[in-house]
């Protein structure tokens, strides 16, 4: 238990602030981030798998990107008001400009949301944490090319499923135009 | 999906992954999970000390030592003594009611804490998501709230509104009125004075003729 201990808390120190931004981008929200970070070392303290997983940080980046959008995806199912929406990304621009933004973000993670597990991953590391393919591939034990292909098919996944959403909207406006 | 779109996905990507917690956050949440990780240990700890100390601190427990300690005794000095055939099943039977007796309430302490840390531990994982779900109850009903004082005080400002017109109307026509009636006064005082000067100038004319 001591030695879960040590290792958890050179994990802290080690991928501590890494963990936080990463759940901070995918929540867009620095309390849920926080409140997200407890619960992920909570689950690593009582997680079996943490021992016999060879690289701690890359499963506890993973038990964390699932923990961000398992909260996305409760959040979704309670819709909230505008007031909920608030803005991490910058502080120019009007307050419109800023609902609008973070509407777009919103959709684009809940989109990245809806991907596969693994593909998730590697389009998350790739894309929103901006790691290279060769670090990716070490993290996710699989060749750079293997994660290339990966990250190809989140890609077109993701921008499949934004045109769909897309077209839907556009048909739903189209719909009350019309009445 | 058009190349503008893909440009657009591709901005929002750039722009999440230019998205950075204040330091100030980074540090409460490290803290928060060190402190977490710190004490979840040390209540494992205490819990698994209280039990040894539950267990060696119950009179059962020094009791049933006592017995067991006063059994040995009794045997060896039986067995010393008296050359008898020795009654296992017997021996067998007092240790085992003894140890019944002393340790069974001992045993169930320790399941009953064990059962407690199970479900604290297992609560400690449900209340950051409790925690949410009370934030986003108390934020729905805030915001209910908020539009219901927000209608409330549309229709109030849309009465005052049609006061304040009806008032500056009911000014408006009272000023014309005076103005009216000022006119109607410079008016007749215009007359007034057209007249005099005409008898003034037949006075005149009187006068020129006279003197001629």
């Amino acid at each position: 238990m001591r030695d879960r201990q040590k290792e958890l808390l050179e994990l802290l120190d080690k991928s501590g602030a890494n963990l936080y931004a990463l759940l901070t981008r995918l929540t867009l929200r620095e309390d849920i981030a926080e409140e997200l970070m407890q619960e992920l070392f909570i689950k690593l303290i009582n997680s079996r798998r943490f021992d016999k997983a060879g690289n701690p940080e890359a499963y506890a980046r993973r038990v964390a990107i699932n923990l961000a959008f398992d909260w996305r995806r409760s959040r979704k199912l309670n819709p909230l008001g505008l007031d909920q929406i608030r803005e991490p990304a910058s502080n120019d621009g009007s307050p419109l400009d800023k609902l609008v933004q973070a509407e777009e973000l919103d959709e684009i993670l809940n989109a990245i949301g809806q991907l596969n597990k693994v593909p998730r991953e590697a389009f998350v590391m790739r894309y929103i944490q901006q790691e290279p393919y060769d670090y990716i591939a070490g993290q996710l034990g699989k060749t750079a090319h293997h994660v290339r292909a990966l990250c190809s098919r989140a890609s077109n996944s993701l921008r499949n499923i934004l045109g769909h959403n897309q077209s839907q909207s556009f048909v739903k406006e189209t719909h009350n135009v019309k009445k | 999906m058009s190349k503008n779109d893909e440009n657009q996905i591709d901005h929002r990507l750039k722009i999440l992954s230019q998205i950075e917690p204040s330091s100030k956050a980074t540090n409460r949440a490290i803290q928060r999970a060190r402190d977490t990780i710190v004490n979840k240990e040390k209540s494992q700890q205490r819990a698994n000390a209280r039990i040894w100390r539950n267990i060696f601190k119950s009179p059962i427990t020094k009791f049933a030592a006592a017995a067991v300690l006063m059994i040995a005794v009794g045997y060896t000095v039986g067995r010393a003594s008296a050359h008898l055939t020795l009654d296992v099943e017997e021996l067998k039977a007092a240790l085992e009611s003894s140890l019944k007796a002393s340790l069974e309430p001992a045993i169930r302490q320790e399941l009953i804490e064990q059962l407690n840390n199970q479900w604290q531990s297992a609560f400690a994982v449900n209340s950051a998501q409790l925690k949410e779900e009370l934030h986003q109850q108390v934020r729905r009903d805030l915001t209910e709230f908020a539009a219901q004082t927000l209608a409330a005080s549309g229709i109030l400002t849309n009465q005052r509104l049609m006061e304040l017109v009806q008032l500056i109307e009911a000014a408006r026509i009272r000023e014309r009125q005076q103005v009216s009636a000022a006119l109607e006064q410079i008016e007749q005082e215009k007359i007034q004075l057209r007249n005099g000067l005409l008898a003034v100038a037949a006075r005149t004319n009187e006068l020129l003729s006279t003197k001629q």
